[in-house]
Formats: C-alpha cells, sequence, structure tokens
C-alpha cells in the first residue's frame, strides 16, 4: 500500500463519517439536562415551601393568618425587607466559602465555628487598638485579621486530610466542639462587660459598626463587602488558572492527577481559602449585625453556608440568589415565630427537605429521561420520514 | 482534690454505653460499604422518641420500644433518600443531621411547650440499674461491673451479637459483600439497596437504644442537643476498629473514659469548664491523628517491601 | 432446528444521555446451542445482554424465554428464569472463599444460620460435575485469573442457568486456557445449556459456535450459521469494510535510549511484589510492546511510569533524570504523555468541557496565561484546532465529554497528549472498547510520530493483535517480570506468546540479553 492510500483508509474509516446514533439528539439532551437542573432546584424549593406550609396550617390555631404572616410578612415593612437582605450577607459569604470545599468535594464544616471564632477574635483585635483608628483602616484590618483565623483554624481539618488520609468531615466536627468552648472561653475570660445583664463583650468602636446603607432599610454596608466577594470568587472560579485546577480536582480527583494537577495541594488550598473567607464571613457579620460579640454557642452559619452552596450548585454566581431565598424563608419564620405560636425551629427542618430534594439526583430523573427519550424518538422520527 | 478511681471507672463504662451503641450503629452501614453521619441526628430524635414514648404510654418499656421505633425510622429515612433518591450520603446526613437538631426542639415545643429540656413537663422515667447476685459483693469490682443500667448489659451483648450475624448469618454475608463489591452482590442477584435498608435498619436500632441510653439511663429527659457529637465520636470509634465490633466496643470505652475524665475534673477543680468541655473532642482528634499516622506507616512499609 | 429457547424481539436501548445503544435489535437462540454475539467495541453486545440479564432497561422490545413472554426487571429475575451471566470484568469478592462466592444469593441454610460445609459441598458436587478444577475452600484472591472465571461459571451453575451468557470470557485468558474453557463449553452445551458467546475473535466464533448474530453501531446484521461463514464474511458483516489488521510500517530505526528502567521494584498493600526486578530501555523512534495477560504487573508498571505511584527500589531514567520522588507535572514536564487504561478515571472528567479536557495538562504554563487568569481566546482557539484535526464528533468545545462516544472520547485523550510535546508516550489499553476507525487512528499515530518524530513508546495492550501489529520490539510480562523479549513483535505468533504469558516457558536472563 502506498503513502497516499494508508492516508485514504484513514479518513473514510468510521471516525470521519457521521454516526447515525448521535446528532441533533445529542444537542437537545444538553438542553434538556440543563433546563432539568434549573427545574429541579426551583421544584425542590417549592416543595419544601408547600411543606413548610403545611406544617403551619397544622399546627396553627390560625392558619390563614399565619400562612400570609409567612409569605408576606418578610415584605411588610421596609425593615424587614431590610433584614432579609442584611441576614443575606453572612449565608452569601459563608456560601462562598463552602463553594470552595465544595468545589473539590470536601465537606469541611470547619466554617461553622471559624464563623465564631473570627467574629470573637476581630472584637478582641478592634477592642485592643481599634478605638481610635479611623474606620478606613481599621475595617480592612479586622477583615484581613478575620481571613487569618480562618486560613489558620481550616488549616488543621485540610493538613489532616491532606497529609493523614482522616475524614475531613468527622474531624472538622470535632474540631467545631473545641474552636466553639475556646471562643466562649476568650470572651468569658477576657473581654465579657460586666455592665451588661447578659454574656457579651465591650460594645465595639463605633466607626466600625457598620453605618446603614439605605435610611428605613437599615441595610448595613456588609451588602457591599458580599457583593465585591461574590465578584472577586467568581473571577476566582471561571477565570484563574487556580479556579480551573479547582473544578477539574472535584470533578475527577484521579484524572487531575494524571495530568498532573496536584490534586492534595489544590484541595488543601482551596479549604484554606474556603476557611479565609469564612472568617471574613464571622467578621463582617459582627461588624454589620452587632454591636458587641455575644455569641455563646455556635450559630449555624457553616451549615447554612453548606445549604447555599448546595442550592448555588457549586457556583459561586448563583450563591446570592440561594442566600436571599434562605434569608427569606429564616426571616418569614421569624415573623410567624414573633407573631404567633410557631417555634422558629422549624425552619430547619424544611432547610433538611431542601437539600436532600436539590441533591437528590432520582428526584424528577424519570421525568427527565422521558423527556430525552422523546427528543431522540422525535429525531428518529423526522429522520425516517 | 481526690478524685475515686472505682467510681471514675464505673463511670467511664456508663459513659462509653451510648458510644459503644453509636459505634454499633455506624459498623452495621460500613460494613455494607455506606459511611453513615447520620447517626447523630438518629440518636438525638430516639432520645426524644423515648421520652414521649415513655410519658404518653405511662410505662418505661414503651419508652424504650419508641426510642428503638424511632431509630429505625430515621434509618429509614435516611436509607430512602440516599439509597431511592440516589442523594449524596455526606450532603444526606448532614441535612438529616441539621434537620434533627432544629426538628427535635420544634416537636419538643410542639409537645411541652418548652424549647430547651423536657424536664418539667414530662415525667421522668429511668431504666433499671441491675445489681447482679455474687458480683456485686465483690470489693471493687463489684461497684465496676454491678449497678449499671440495664442497657449497658445490653450493649455488651450487642457486640457479641453484631460479630455473629456479621459472621455467621446469611444476612451477614450478604451485607459483608455489598459492602466488599456491590457489583459482585448485585450479579448473584442480591438486592444492594434491599440490603443497604437492611444495614440501616440495624444501624437504627442501634442508634435507638444509643438515644434512649442517653434520655432514659443517663438523664431522665430530653434536652436540646444533648447528643453533643456522641454521634461522630461512636462513628470515629469504628473507623479506627476498621469495622470490627470489639475493637469499636474497646474504642468507645476509652472515649467514654476521656467524657467521663471531662465530668469529674468540672466537679472536683476549677479550672475553666470551656476547656474540660472540650477533653472528649480533642481526644478523638488525638485518636484519629494516632490511628491514621500508624496505618500509613504500616503501609508504607509494606510497599516498600519491608515485612 | 433445535427448539428456541430464548427471543428477543425488537429492543431498543436509549441511555440517559440520549445516546441509543440498542435499535430494534431481534435475535433468538436454540437449545444445545453455543450462539455467538459478535460486534466491534461499543456495538451494543453488552448492552443488549445486560438488558437480558436484567441490569438494565429499555424503552421498548419483548423478552421470550420458551415461547413465553418474560418481564426481567433486576438479575434475580433473570436468574429464577434461568439466565446466568459471566461478566466481562469479574464480580468476585476476593476476601471470602470459592465455596461463599458461588453459593452467595443461593446460601445454603441450617438451622436459619448461614452452613458453609454443605456450601463447600455443593460447590465441589458441580464443580467436579463439569469437570472444573477448583478448591471450594481456597481463597478467591489467591486464584489464577482463568480459575476466577470457572468461579463465576460455576456462580451461575449452581442457580440452574440454562442460559449462559459469557461476555468476552477469552479476552483475559491465554490460549491455553481458552481451550480448556471451549472443552467445558462443549460439555455444558451437551447437558443442555445453551451459551450465548460474545467475542471479536472471529477465530473462536469459527471454530465453536453453531450460529452468529452480528450488531453493528447498535442494529442487528442478521443471525447466520456458521457453517455459511467466513470469517471475512463476519468482519464485513461486522464493521461493513474490511478490517485491515496489517499495520504497514517501516522497521524503526532507534537512536539513544530515552527512557531506562533499572531493577524496578514496587510491593502492594499485602506486601506482595507487584513489580519484581524489571529492567529494560527505550530509544527515541522505537514502539516497545508490552504483551500479557492482565493482572501481570503490567498496570502497576504504567501507574509506576506515568508517577502515580511511588516504588520501592530500583530506579526508572526518563531523558536522563530519574523520576523518583517526582510529581505528575514534573514528570510530564520532563516528556512524558499518558493515555490511561480507564479513559473515564484517569483520562478525561466527564462532567467538564471538551476544551478544559484537552488543556488540563498544559493551562497551568505561562504561554496559556496572563498574570493569574487563563487565555482564554488562546485556549479557545488551540481546542478548536484540536477537534478539527483528530476529528472529534461534537458540538464543541464546551460540550460535557460525557456526552460523547467511546471513540470521540478516547479522541480527546489522543488529541492531549499526543500534542503535548512529549518524547516518551505510554500508551496504557489505548484502543479498549472503541470503534475500529479511531482503533486505526490511534494506532498509526503512535507508529508515525515514532518514525517522524522520534517519540519512543510503551504500548500495553491486551489486545494481541495490537501488540503484535504495532511494536517493534515485544516484551512479555509475568507475575511482575520480564519473562520473554522479542526483536520483531510481528514475527511473533500468538501461540509462542500464550505459551510465555500462561508460563509454560521464560526466557533466561541470556536468552533476552539486548533486547532488554
Amino acid at each position: 500500500m502506498t503513502e497516499k492510500e494508508k492516508k485514504t483508509v484513514v479518513e473514510t474509516s468510521g471516525t470521519a463519517q457521521k454516526d447515525p446514533r448521535r446528532t441533533d439528539a445529542m444537542r437537545k439532551t444538553q438542553r434538556i439536562e440543563a433546563i432539568m437542573e434549573i427545574v429541579r432546584i426551583v421544584a425542590g424549593m417549592a416543595i419544601a415551601y408547600i411543606v413548610a406550609l403545611l406544617i403551619l396550617v397544622a399546627i396553627s390555631d390560625d392558619p390563614v393568618f399565619i400562612v400570609k404572616q409567612f409569605i408576606l410578612g418578610p415584605f411588610s415593612s421596609p425593615r424587614r425587607i431590610g433584614s432579609i437582605v442584611n441576614l443575606a450577607v453572612p449565608f452569601t459569604l459563608c456560601g462562598l466559602s463552602m463553594c470552595f470545599m465544595y468545589a473539590v468535594n470536601k465537606f469541611n464544616l470547619i466554617g461553622e465555628s471559624i464563623f465564631m471564632l473570627s467574629g470573637c477574635i476581630i472584637t478582641w483585635v478592634a477592642l485592643a487598638i481599634g478605638q481610635n483608628m479611623p474606620a478606613i483602616i481599621l475595617i480592612p484590618l479586622l477583615l484581613i485579621v478575620g481571613a487569618i483565623v480562618g486560613a489558620v483554624l481550616s488549616f488543621i481539618p485540610a493538613i489532616m486530610d491532606r497529609k493523614l488520609n482522616a475524614n475531613v468531615v468527622v474531624v472538622s466536627l470535632m474540631l467545631n466542639s473545641v474552636i466553639a468552648q475556646l471562643a466562649i472561653y476568650i470572651l468569658r475570660y477576657y473581654m465579657k462587660d460586666p455592665g451588661i445583664s447578659f454574656i457579651g463583650s465591650y460594645e465595639l468602636p463605633k466607626q466600625i459598626q457598620f453605618a446603614t446603607l439605605f435610611g428605613k432599610m437599615r441595610i448595613g454596608a456588609g451588602v457591599i463587602i458580599a457583593l465585591i466577594a461574590v465578584v472577586i470568587v467568581s473571577i476566582i472560579f471561571f477565570k484563574t488558572a487556580f479556579g480551573w485546577k479547582m473544578r477539574i480536582v472535584g470533578s475527577n480527583p484521579k484524572f487531575a492527577t494524571a495530568v498532573g494537577l496536584s490534586t492534595l495541594g489544590i484541595s488543601f488550598a482551596a479549604q484554606l481559602a474556603g476557611g479565609a473567607l469564612a472568617g471574613v464571613a464571622g467578621a463582617t457579620e459582627i461588624m454589620n449585625s452587632y454591636k458587641r460579640f455575644q455569641w455563646t454557642a455556635s450559630t449555624g452559619h457553616g451549615f447554612d453556608g453548606l445549604l447555599v452552596a448546595v442550592l448555588a450548585k457549586k457556583n459561586p454566581v448563583l450563591v446570592p440568589i440561594g442566600a436571599l431565598f434562605l434569608a427569606y424563608v429564616r426571616i418569614g419564620a421569624d415573623v410567624v415565630n414573633t407573631s404567633g405560636d410557631i417555634p422558629y425551629e422549624f425552619i430547619s427542618v424544611i432547610q433538611g427537605i431542601i437539600i436532600l430534594l436539590v441533591a437528590a439526583e432520582s428526584f424528577l430523573s424519570g421525568f427527565k429521561n422521558r423527556l430525552i427519550y422523546r427528543s431522540v424518538q422525535a429525531d428518529k422520527a423526522k429522520k425516517s420520514a | 482534690m481526690s478524685i475515686d478511681i472505682v467510681a471514675f471507672i464505673a463511670d467511664a463504662i456508663k459513659m462509653s454505653t451510648p458510644l459503644v451503641f453509636a459505634a454499633l450503629a455506624a459498623l452495621m452501614t460500613r460494613q455494607a460499604g455506606m459511611f453513615n453521619m447520620g447517626v447523630e441526628g438518629m440518636i438525638l430524635c430516639s432520645a426524644l422518641g423515648a421520652v414521649t414514648g415513655a410519658h404518653y404510654l405511662g410505662n418505661v418499656w414503651a419508652g424504650v420500644a419508641c426510642g428503638i421505633l424511632t431509630g429505625l425510622l430515621t434509618g429509614f429515612v435516611i436509607a430512602f433518600a440516599h439509597l431511592s433518591g440516589k442523594t449524596d450520603l455526606y450532603l444526606t446526613c448532614i441535612a438529616f443531621n441539621l434537620a434533627a437538631t432544629g426538628g427535635t426542639v420544634f416537636i419538643m415545643y410542639l409537645l411541652t411547650g418548652e424549647k430547651s429540656t423536657t424536664s418539667g413537663a414530662f415525667r421522668s422515667y429511668q431504666i433499671p440499674n441491675i445489681n447482679i447476685p455474687i458480683i456485686k459483693d465483690i470489693p471493687i469490682l463489684g461497684r465496676i461491673i454491678s449497678g449499671q443500667s440495664l442497657l449497658t448489659y445490653v450493649a455488651v451483648f450487642c457486640v457479641w451479637f453484631v460479630w455473629f450475624l456479621l459472621k455467621r448469618t446469611r444476612v451477614g454475608l450478604r451485607i459483608r459483600s455489598v459492602g466488599e463489591n456491590p457489583k459482585a452482590a448485585e450479579s448473584v442477584g442480591i438486592s444492594v439497596k434491599k440490603i443497604g435498608y437492611i444495614a440501616f435498619l440495624f444501624c437504627g436500632l442501634f442508634a435507638g437504644l444509643s438515644g434512649t441510653f442517653l434520655s432514659m439511663s443517663w438523664v431522665t429527659f430530653f434536652m436540646k442537643n444533648m447528643v453533643n457529637g456522641r454521634g461522630y465520636i461512636g462513628l470515629s470509634a469504628q473507623n479506627m476498629a476498621n469495622g470490627n465490633p470489639v475493637g469499636s466496643a474497646l474504642v468507645s470505652l476509652l472515649f467514654g473514659a476521656t467524657s467521663s475524665l471531662s465530668l469529674t475534673l468540672k466537679s472536683q477543680s476549677n479550672f475553666p469548664t470551656e476547656f474540660l468541655e472540650m477533653i472528649p473532642y480533642l481526644a478523638t482528634i488525638i485518636a484519629i491523628v494516632f490511628t491514621s499516622l500508624y496505618s500509613i506507616h504500616r503501609k508504607r512499609k509494606i510497599e516498600q517491601g519491608i515485612k | 432446528m433445535a427448539e428456541e429457547v430464548l427471543r428477543m424481539q425488537g429492543i431498543t436501548k436509549i441511555y440517559p444521555n440520549g445516546f441509543m445503544a440498542n435499535r430494534n435489535i431481534t435475535f433468538g437462540i436454540g437449545q444445545n446451542e453455543i450462539h455467538a454475539l459478535v460486534g466491534e467495541n461499543g456495538a451494543g453486545k453488552t448492552t443488549l445482554m445486560k438488558i437480558l440479564f436484567g441490569m438494565e432497561d429499555c424503552q421498548e422490545g419483548k423478552i421470550f424465554i420458551n415461547g413465553k413472554e418474560e418481564k426481567i426487571a433486576n438479575p434475580l429475575d433473570a436468574i429464577a428464569k434461568g439466565v446466568g451471566m459471566v461478566h466481562q470484568h469479574f464480580m468476585l469478592l476476593p476476601s471470602l472463599s470459592v465455596a461463599e462466592n458461588v453459593t452467595l444469593g443461593v446460601e445454603p441454610m441450617k438451622n436459619g444460620l448461614f452452613d458453609y460445609n454443605t456450601a463447600v459441598k455443593e460447590t465441589q458436587e458441580i464443580a467436579d460435575k463439569y469437570n472444573f478444577k477448583v478448591d471450594a475452600t481456597a481463597k478467591v484472591s489467591t486464584l489464577s485469573v482463568g480459575q476466577m472465571q470457572k468461579v463465576e461459571i460455576l456462580k451461575a451453575l449452581i442457580k440452574g442457568a440454562k442460559i449462559l451468557i459469557l461476555d468476552e470470557p477469552t479476552a483475559v485468558l491465554t490460549p491455553q486456557e481458552t481451550e480448556e474453557l471451549f472443552e467445558q463449553l462443549f460439555k455444558l452445551r451437551d447437558s443442555g445449556v445453551s451459551v450465548i458467546f460474545i467475542s471479536h475473535k472471529l477465530e473462536e466464533v469459527m471454530r465453536i459456535c453453531s450460529k452468529v448474530t452480528v450488531l453493528r453501531r447498535g442494529e442487528c446484521m442478521g443471525t447466520y450459521d456458521t457453517k455459511d461463514l467466513d470469517e471475512s464474511k463476519i468482519s464485513r458483516l461486522m464493521v461493513g469494510r474490511d478490517v485491515i489488521l496489517k499495520i504497514e510500517k517501516e522497521d524503526p530505526q532507534p537512536k539513544e535510549a530515552i527512557l531506562e528502567i533499572k531493577d524496578l521494584h514496587r510491593y502492594n498493600s499485602f506486601g506482595k511484589a507487584v513489580i519484581d526486578g524489571v529492567s529494560f530501555t527505550v530509544h527515541s523512534g522505537e514502539v516497545v510492546g508490552i504483551a500479557g495477560v492482565e493482572g501481570n504487573g503490567q498496570s502497576e508498571l504504567s501507574e509506576v511510569l506515568a508517577g502515580l505511584s511511588e516504588f520501592a527500589s530500583g530506579d526508572v531514567i526518563l531523558n536522563g533524570k530519574s523520576i523518583k520522588g517526582l510529581s505528575v507535572r514534573q514528570i510530564r514536564d520532563n516528556g512524558m504523555a499518558y493515555i490511561a487504561e480507564d479513559r473515564m478515571v484517569e483520562g478525561v472528567s466527564g462532567d467538564m468541557s471538551i476544551e478544559m479536557n484537552i488543556m488540563a495538562d498544559r493551562f497551568t504554563k505561562p504561554n496559556y496565561k496572563t498574570g493569574l487568569f487563563v487565555d482564554a481566546k488562546k485556549i479557545r482557539k488551540e481546542t478548536e484546532e484540536l477537534i478539527q484535526e483528530f476529528e472529534i464528533l461534537c458540538d464543541g468545545p464546551e460540550q460535557p465529554v460525557r456526552m460523547l462516544s467511546g471513540g470521540n472520547i478516547q479522541k480527546v485523550v489522543v488529541a492531549r497528549e499526543f500534542t503535548s510535546g512529549a518524547n516518551f508516550i505510554l500508551a496504557n489499553q489505548p484502543t479498549r472498547g472503541i470503534d475500529v476507525g479511531t482503533a486505526e487512528m490511534i494506532r498509526k499515530t503512535i507508529v508515525r510520530k515514532s518514525r517522524e518524530e522520534g517519540t519512543c513508546t510503551i504500548l500495553i495492550s491486551a489486545d494481541l493483535n495490537e501488540v503484535l501489529e504495532c511494536s517493534d520490539r515485544l516484551l512479555v510480562m509475568r507475575k511482575g517480570k520480564v519473562v520473554a523479549a522479542f526483536p520483531k513483535a510481528n514475527e511473533v505468533s500468538e501461540d509462542t506468546l500464550g505459551e510465555y504469558m500462561l508460563g509454560l516457558k521464560s526466557m533466561t536472563p541470556e536468552q533476552m540479553e539486548g533486547l532488554l
């Protein structure tokens, strides 16, 4: 066979021909998958919301009033709308933090206690050196301190994951219990204000108690920090080499290793970045919503962050939307808690349902497969006609 | 300060009972190839289920039954989400534990109007302690071995039972086969899903016993978030023992001793309580570090050809 | 004609990703028949059999067993209806004994407990009946591949299988073990078991099967009596053209040594030596093939060379530099490219785009970055060029890789590995399970790169045709050692190769001198 003939063989073989089994149908399949992904999230939230309403109806003496309060209550006054936005600030930051962990498939939950200890440490720093420091210096300084606290703390489970292959979920949960106690200890022994009736620190310097942005809504300046963080994290995820690396490591670690990415190093770095962000979240929350540090128990923000990251499907751009939804439901629960006889805690059940429905692969998968099957069939019919 | 060593050991055994149950619960799902962090929430729900059952049915044994039933039910819920709903198990468990933390408070509030404990509203029932004849009269040993809660003895029996179940019964063989190679099990007609459910129900049984012990033996009421990481500690215990029931029980005993130490120090010294509270968790982390280091070291040695 | 025991009627299967694996397939088999199901890799044979065995569901079609329509929802159903399947990849539990593996699912019971002694007895009985020589009490992890396959067949027989599906049973066997298997299949056939024999080794099909059903791209091309066919006819039905088995290539001109492996040792987690003193050198411009029954250290060797695992002692020198302690990144920068054995595990990330997969090894390099950011424009342009060059059938660079067919996924892998600028290509099973056209393109590119660009290549393959035709020099691995070396691969016969693979023969170091 001559050189030329050999070449022809390659070109006329199966590769160059269009495979009749895969054509437009593939493209449609991709579209159906994308649409169904959104449908699933929305349906998951809707079902959970309906369950919430049913619970309210079942246990309330005045169901109509309570349901109305739950749905519309959060919008009933500018102040409440402002509360939604303010509540969404830590949710956004914690959600971004968990996006880093979740992107490399590590359910490192240390963010929970980082949030608390970071709030504690920045309060201590602000009280110690910040009394006469201008806000323009003090605020960035405290955010950096928070980030350092976060990175240092998440170093522990991350290094155990990297070097010892220890289960990062268990280690981070155990550490959470330890660190929460540490924060309480610091509060009680180093900065407790004896002049108030509850356990809390001395009041923070006035210049870092975030001023309101929109008068009546009382939205704090934390919103700006959260939005900047969303932009930065999105750029990191989609435009930088580090973001690409993280996404490859998260989607198939063995592949990442085989093409020469340092899987362990990248997931370690992502966990540190996530920890730092949780630290920023804690610092921002203290300045945005409090006058003093007064947390004597873990706040649950780390878990809220996970919920937001799951809702946003690890996509930082969608994190604020997930955070606002969560904040809306929480404020709704708060409203019915104060205006009726419904305890606030019922919302945690609803949150569990949301995570499960959004994460459940088989939820609506039968429906999706039928859609795909139908589109392939239609395609086949069109071709034979 | 003076520490009564005998009381300390007896206390350690008592404190390790819920951990042993928790470890066995996690062990059952692990043998079927599933890392179940939901044990924590399952125990919490069972603890509430037990006191509620006892209060409304007016009987301590009805309480035990309700605790176990709650455990089975919660096991079923997680199994359903994971096996039938195909949800990531980690996420399922985290979501479940979150829901359990808030959900128990919610239900407690609906039943009693209280948000922190049922001690005021519910009658308290206690599972009897057993004095073993003869042994109870032996000087030191008697105070340690005898006079423990009935459930502590049940825990000892369960350790043997799990060993027997896994090694000698058909369902045990199938659970192990699913854990080792689910595809192989599937190919001979064993339903991996069904075995998964069975493993989760056994897990629920032990989680139920653990919760029941907490709310009807350790104390006699339900308290918000009373499990406090014991599920995770039990999970780590069986992990360190590589899924061996006896080993898991021994590691649990060790962790029970740290809890007991923390309690003893709290009453005997004026060390800041915050640091004493940390002891069981720190002990777990340190134990994880050492067992991981050991297994890495051993693996490396074997792979370098040094036997 | 023998009575028809099985008929599959109008089977259509569409996977959730929209891939139509089976299109309206109809075929039937008779009693006492060994019936071949042939087709290229990816033609839908395994899918069809998984449907029969209840491991996959189908959208359309009916299954008749002994003339009666049956719904088979899961393997349990299939087993109850007398269907047994021996999978391509063994479904065994290594830590359990043969008897436990065989009786799993139909465990004998005594007093409500598992009765191990009866299990051993039952296993031994059925093994003796069909003349299978296995020890029922042995642990499966200690068996050879051929014995494991017997355990697999026993598993089906003990459950009373009347229709036995064998999915590429000879792929992992040596020629001698294959002979033994055929004897046992004849015995089974004569005792009333119908066998469905999936293979793409046509000479085997011609020898032992009375009928052949041919699949091509998910469609059935018909059922024929083997006596009416010959091998070239079947292959034309399979691929629609004559298969070119010969690869035309000039003689190699080996130049300087690029890869030197020196007395390499590696142990697994049980302390067993999986690479046991391997030494050989590969030069610029030559392709060295490594043959061997799977599981004799080839995968472990390729992991070491790719930097994916450490080794205990010895050394590997690539382009003059030891790879000991180097990261995968450093080894790749030193000239290594790696086509992984299992492409979905190490070759691609299914959920990521074609672009990220092709660029995965290079987007971190300075010329693909501007500062901290990736150079999106350059990356897009190069990806599109590579999609063109390697004729990857897709909707564009952003399509997730998992939506492509096996062959196109492998093209994504080679588009990356062949263009990375490496002078050492490590190809582990580069054409497994893909269409003939892509396989041919990959084989030819490997040869062309060695001739034109002087790359050095290690080709590990279970496809004997492939190692014999593509390689210049050929080595055989057994139990972690190189047991034979041949200067010219295309002059080695399959039978000779089989004897070395099975361990009937091995060469002394003196015989192999100068060939390593």
